[in-house]
């Protein structure tokens, strides 16, 4: 576990914080700057304390010391959601303490702490319970030992702005701290059982605050992984193999790299675990020299198959796979569903698609490994260490709890670094070679070993009766499953007892009201063996709303009713759409509508468009709809996106700028998706590598946004996540609006909407 | 029935060129006392040297100043700069002054044996005997350096030196610079430089097969080195003609706000060489360019052109379709993306400049793939996108910016113009 | 071509002389030489601004700048923007809030820093322009716009009143 401070302070300073606890001393150390890791504590405004300190830690998750100074211990990553600060607000707000003595401590890997994973939209949604009733136990107890050095009846004292108070007299936490007898520790169950603050005592939640971890990233102070380093270091690039899977090395020819100075050897590497087939590392005294000597070193691998795979024939497999009835995983299988649609009155049935999508994290991948006084070190920054570490003990030939991931700032999660593969070669490398090793993948060596969205099919079908009521509807999914391939055992199983990838269905199993339903997901074996599908910032929502809503414009059309109707209308509740839930749905949607003038009369070429979602999960539900407003350019095919209404229900809103942000970035990251990024693979790897053809959102393309979040004190949900998926369809649904055409195919390219208006 | 008479008068004329090339051999002398020149005439040959740009051919890359050894595509062969160092045995220290002055003038060695004409002696008969003695005196003091000369690989027949003076016959002009008597003292001293020492027709001025500058089409431009070595007469593309005023900020700051930055060769003309000579020698050579290119006459049309130009300078002018618009966008705009009123020299408006006008696509290509200025080079820097852009991504950008920011017809055949010049 | 050459130049108001592979870009050289990782690396070929740094007080990627290129020249990087994180760009970015991964937020300040020397009242035109060739990969782009006229805003008026 590291400790730093933020604002350039101690940054070359060795320090030693020692801390007394209930349960012992322990001891922190934190090393010298070449081994830093990260920004792993982040002050909001003064120095650490250093020294012989006291202090309370009554549960794992915090402590304060004995000048007062609330320390939270996050295990989530921070990659740019703003978590320890929404966390510490959270515990800060239970416990009463002022937000200037707020400390956040990026921890290192600890069994203790349980479930290490950043992502799904969770973190918060998932911490704050815990969190809570962590804070309110410590508050408690600081209460009661406030009250014996007050003299004061408990019952009479109050806790405030880091101080106890009762009978006109204070305490402050510092002086409890120092002079108390604070051994209160809790169960697991006593927390469980304990009562949080009403939300009209908060006073740090939802109220506007600045995020800790930002005055760092303006400075160049902030530290990521890419900015490990230790004496002793030896850099590294790998040499990929043409496909992700299934290649093995023949021959390796280093002669023409050996004249490179500072060129130390090539490695091919011998992966117990299977995470990295086929590679081979090139190590050097120098980033830039392992870089050269890669490109003169020759490999000669054994491919696999996949490398003749490209994306027209994993798409067509998928096709293939669902326009099979067969296979697959019924997610949802209501009763009579054929029944619904042998005897409707009409039916409908479109296919929706899209295209592979790169993680692009600005930061690319990199790690840094070595052994330690017989540890492993691996210092780099990940979302999903809890998935990584066993695998990481396999690859090295050791036990988990002989490895430890040091904690670092991520240059753009995005999903990306759930899947910690990239920490494998680096620490067979280092392994290998007996000395630290910090493997830096180039920007096209990060976007070849990527494990991209995968390229998904859909086929979408809806049964009405003859007095135009929707009676039943299918949704069919077939895509590479990322949760199948890297933690099969997270793969809940449908009604037909086949498991099936959440992450790669969730939101096809939709709260409207369309009678009997089915949701089948079907993996697509292709994809999954061309390369490793991975988890991407909104995962299966990001196409499986993109199909969704499109089509419920198109059923609307059928239906002659306005899309904003037909949606509302599906939205009226039913025994298994809770009307509670629906009708949150309904509420945003309805609101979106209205403050984006549904219905008002367009210029030419211009058109509204609409899409709801209820986020990650049914379990998590956050409400978001959105109207897109586009104007199509006829004679380029240009689609420009004029403005963006977004409005969300997530419950309560912890940090309300950083949820603004999400907001903001999720959106984006929806219209980026929708009309300029995708990839395809061509033999077995993505046709794009770097800028130059691989083309995100950048700023000139970004639209007004009115973003709203609507009141609430129900217990947050997730907001990293659901504005991504609604974006799209949005924006399709708006060129059907503005030109009449209907796009199936995400991404939304010029060239496509030049071909649909010409067809037209 | 005329070929005999036709081989007949060819041997005939080969004949003359092998007695007219017989010049006798000037006898070596021991090098020169550095005290037989004075500081003066070593600091004017310093400038001349500069303005000629001596060194950039008399020096490999790498090498020693003077000591020859670079490689020129003459497009009849390689040839290999000549040691001009004085060193006695391997440069020219046992060269007479006179000696020196006759391979100046005439383009023959000391040996007697006839120059290439790679070496623009063409040029270098214009210069007066103070400009040429001040030369001698700058060069015999130069640190000697040995390296011995590389071998030629002009390819027959012109490698023959004799038929050099059959060359010369046709195409050489011997003789000191005169003046025109209605132009200004300026003009003619602008005039003298360029038509001299700077040698600016060697690049600037088309060349015929054998090799010699096209005396028809002087300055109409001509290409060198992979580059376009543009034109300087009035049928210059840039969209706004180079005024006497353009010129100087030009040479004298390697930067002109209404057409652009040196690049290429040009960068080390201006920044290496004519970096030496007086704010009055740029003036004039502005004067003489200036007058030469007609630009008073189209000066007129200056304001609609820079504001047609300023028009074109928009980021998304309705096209954005095109990938090399978003290839310019990301990794060009930042820097060459230009405020309405007054177009900044650095980082210009690239609708001004005739590397995107002129029907010849190499100096944006070059400009791209090489970058502009770099180490101890005072003017700009452009990093060289050699290792960022496939040909492919910089074809685009060209084509995307002939289009947008000029009239002009696309550029033909564009990826491979780029893969050609690639090094 | 890979015999080491040796470079000097300004780096941050220091000399620093270093020995490298002519070509090695300057990037490296701040980076794993001088030890600043302010500079970032994100596309190595000149299309995201991770990398942006000042040479002679204009914004160069120094991903592609190759160190030779910059022999005795001033080299400004994030660290060297402001002695206490104060500038006025880096006050407008944390009061908008605008980082957040943070990675490419270094590049950001520094072309930013280069756009309103030379566009001191900049339109939305031209900070799209100007900025558009810095990848935000968060796409935290409308606070960057927010936070360039705040500053912009906030010079001017220093300005003003000096």
């Amino acid at each position: 576990m590291h400790e730093i401070s933020n604002a350039g302070i101690a940054t070359t300073r060795r320090s030693f914080l020692i801390t007394i606890t209930a349960a012992g001393i322990s001891m922190t150390l934190t090393l010298p700057h070449s081994a830093q890791a990260a920004g792993s504590s982040i002050t909001s405004g003064s120095v650490l304390a250093t020294g012989l300190v006291s202090a309370f830690e009554p549960t794992i998750w915090y402590d304060i010391d004995g000048e007062g100074i609330l320390s939270v211990n996050v295990i989530r990553a921070e990659m740019g959601q703003h978590v320890g600060t929404a966390l510490a607000r959270i515990v800060a707000d239970e416990l009463e303490m002022n937000w200037a003595s707020v400390r956040l401590r990026y921890v290192d890997t600890d069994p203790k702490w349980g479930t290490m994973v950043t992502g799904g939209s969770w973190s918060v949604w998932q911490s704050f319970p815990y969190l809570s009733q962590a804070a309110a136990a410590g508050r408690l107890a600081l209460i009661e030992e406030g009250a014996k050095l007050l003299r004061v009846a408990k019952s009479a004292c109050i806790a405030r702005n880091g101080a106890v108070s009762g009978a006109g007299k204070s305490v402050s936490y510092a002086d409890i701290i120092r002079r108390g007898q604070l051994t209160r520790r809790y169960s697991v169950d006593e927390l469980k059982a304990m009562p949080i603050k009403e939300a009209a005592d908060r006073r740090l939640i939802g109220m506007p605050s600045e995020a800790l971890d930002i005055p760092a990233k303006t400075t160049g102070a902030a530290r990521y992984g890419l900015d490990a380093q230790v004496p002793d270091m030896v850099y590294a690039r790998p040499k990929l193999p043409p496909t992700r899977n299934g290649c093995t090395v023949k021959s390796i020819d280093d002669s023409a790299a050996r004249g490179i100075p500072g060129y130390l050897k090539s490695l091919v590497l011998e992966d117990p675990s299977g995470t990295v087939p086929g590679w081979v590392v090139v190590c050097a005294d120098s980033f830039m020299a392992a870089s050269s000597a890669a490109e003169r070193v020759k490999v000669v691998w054994a491919s696999s198959t996949a490398a003749s795979v490209s994306e027209a024939d994993i798409q067509a497999r998928g096709l293939k796979l669902i326009s099979d009835p067969a296979g697959g995983s019924l997610v949802v299988e209501d009763a009579g569903v054929d029944a619904a649609f042998s005897v409707a009155k009409s039916t409908i049935e479109h296919d929706y698609s899209t295209a592979t999508v790169l993680h692009f994290q600005l930061e690319p991948l990199n790690a840094l490994a070595f052994e330690k006084d017989g540890r492993w070190e691996i210092h780099t920054g990940n979302q999903w260490q809890s998935l990584i570490l066993p695998t990481l003990a396999k690859a090295l030939g050791v036990a988990e709890d002989q490895v430890v991931m040091r904690t670092y700032l991520i240059g753009g999660g995005f999903g990306r670094r759930l899947n910690g593969d990239y920490t494998v070669p680096a620490a067979l490398a280092s392994k290998a070679l007996g000395r630290p090793v910090k493997l830096v993948w180039t920007r096209a060596d990060d976007v070849l070993f990527d494990s991209p969205r995968s390229p998904s099919v859909q086929r979408v079908r809806m049964a009405f009766d003859a007095t135009g009521q929707v009676t039943g509807m299918q949704h069919h999914a077939s895509a590479g499953w990322p949760t199948q391939v890297m933690v099969p055992s997270f793969m809940p199983k449908g009604k037909n007892g086949e498991p099936y990838d959440p992450f790669a269905i969730a939101g096809a199993d939709h709260w409207y009201s369309v009678g009997a339903q089915r949701v089948r997901a079907v993996s697509n074996d292709l994809a999954n063996s061309t390369f490793r599908p991975g988890w991407l910032r909104s995962v299966g929502p990001g196409w499986t709303n993109w199909a969704l809503e499109s089509f419920m414009d198109e059923a609307a059309l059928v239906a002659g009713l306005d899309p904003l109707a037909f949606r509302l209308r599906l939205l009226g509740g039913s025994a298994k759409n809770s009307a509670g839930g629906a009708k949150q749905q309904a509420q945003v949607l309805q609101r979106a509508a209205d403050k984006a003038g549904w219905g008002s009369k367009m210029p030419a070429d211009t058109g509204l468009g609409l899409a709801t979602t209820f986020g990650q999960e049914r379990d998590m539900p956050t409400w978001c709809a959105c109207v897109a407003r586009v104007r199509v350019n006829r004679s380029s095919g240009v689609v420009k996106v004029e403005r963006l209404t977004i409005v969300a229900d997530a419950g309560t809103i912890v940090h309300p700028d950083g949820a603004l942000a999400q907001m903001e970035g999720a959106s984006l990251w929806g219209l980026s998706m929708a009309l300029h990024e995708g990839t395809d693979y061509v033999n077995g790897q993505v046709r794009d590598t770097n800028l130059n053809t691989y083309t995100p959102l950048r700023m000139r393309d970004v639209p007004p946004m009115d973003i709203e979040f609507v009141a609430s004190t129900a217990p947050p949900t997730g907001l990293g996540e659901p504005a991504t998926t609604v974006v799209g369809p949005a924006i399709g649904n708006a060129i059907f609006a503005a030109v009449g055409i209907r796009l199936r195919h995400l991404p939304m390219r010029p060239t496509d909407v030049l071909a649909a208006l010409k067809a037209h | 029935m005329r070929k005999p008479i036709l081989i007949a008068v060819v041997a005939l004329f080969l004949a003359g060129c092998v007695g007219l090339s017989w010049r006798s051999a000037i006898a070596p002398q021991a090098p020169p006392l550095a005290s037989l020149f004075t500081s003066e005439q070593v600091a004017l040959g310093a400038q001349m040297a500069a303005a000629g740009n001596c060194a950039g051919c008399h020096t490999a890359e790498g090498g020693a100043a003077f000591g020859g050894g670079l490689g020129l595509d003459t497009g009849f062969g390689i040839a290999y700069s000549p040691n001009i160092s004085p060193d006695p045995q391997t440069g020219i220290g046992n060269w007479s002054e006179a000696a020196f002055a006759r391979a100046m003038r005439d383009g023959v060695a000391r040996d007697g044996s006839q120059l290439l004409p790679v070496f623009p002696y063409t040029h270098f008969t214009k210069l007066t005997d103070v400009d040429l003695a001040a030369l001698y005196a700058f060069v015999m003091t130069r640190p000697p350096v040995v390296a011995i000369e590389q071998t030629n690989t002009i390819r027959f027949p012109f490698n023959v030196r004799a038929l050099q003076a059959g060359w010369k016959l046709l195409y050489f002009e011997q003789g000191v610079y005169q003046n025109v008597a209605t132009k200004s003292a300026a003009w003619n001293r602008g005039a003298y430089l360029a038509e001299g020492i700077a040698h600016c027709a060697a690049c600037h001025t088309p060349r015929n097969r054998f090799g010699a500058e096209n005396s028809h089409s002087a300055y109409a431009g001509a290409g060198f080195d992979g580059w376009l070595a543009p034109p300087l007469d009035a049928s210059n593309p840039a969209p706004l003609p180079w005024t006497q005023q353009d010129l100087y900020d030009y040479l004298r700051m390697g930067e002109s706000e209404r057409h652009g930055v040196a690049a290429g060769a040009m960068a080390g003309i201006v920044h290496g060489g004519l970096a030496k000579l007086s704010d009055a020698d740029i003036e004039a050579l502005g004067t003489y360019f200036g007058d030469i290119n007609d630009s008073a006459a189209r000066e007129g049309g200056a304001p609609a052109a820079l504001a047609l130009a300023n028009s074109r300078r928009s980021i998304d002018a309705g096209n954005e379709t095109e990938p090399g618009a978003n290839l310019y966008l990301s990794a060009c705009a930042a820097c060459h993306y230009g405020p309405m009123v007054k177009p900044p020299a650095v980082r210009s408006s690239l609708a001004l400049s005739s590397a995107i006008t002129s029907d010849d696509p190499s100096n944006f290509i070059q400009t791209v793939l090489q970058g502009v200025g770099g180490a101890d080079t005072p003017g700009p820097y452009m990093p060289g996108f050699a290792n960022a852009l496939s040909d492919a991504d910089v074809a685009l950008v060209a084509s995307y910016l002939r289009r947008t920011r000029s009239d002009r017809p696309a550029w033909p055949d564009l990826t491979a113009a780029v893969a050609a010049r690639r090094r | 071509m890979t015999t080491p050459a040796t470079t000097s130049f300004q780096l941050n108001g220091k000399t620093l002389t270093v020995t490298t592979p002519p070509g090695t870009p300057l990037l490296w050289v701040i980076r794993d030489i001088a030890m600043l990782t302010g500079t970032k690396y994100g596309c190595g070929v000149g299309q995201c601004g991770a990398c942006t740094v000042h040479l002679r007080g204009r914004a160069v990627r120094s991903c592609m700048t190759p160190v030779s290129a910059v022999a005795g020249a001033e080299v400004l990087t994030i660290e060297g923007l402001s002695a206490d994180g104060q500038h006025p760009l880096q006050k407008a970015w944390v009061q908008t809030q605008a980082p957040q991964c943070g990675y490419c937020q270094s590049g950001q300040i520094m072309q930013a820093a280069s756009l309103i020397r030379r566009f001191p009242h900049p339109t939305d035109d031209d900070i799209d322009s100007v900025m558009n060739g810095n990848l935000c990969r968060c796409m935290a782009y409308v606070r960057i716009r927010q936070a360039i006229k705040l500053a912009a805003s906030e010079v001017q008026g220093a300005e003003s009143h000096a």
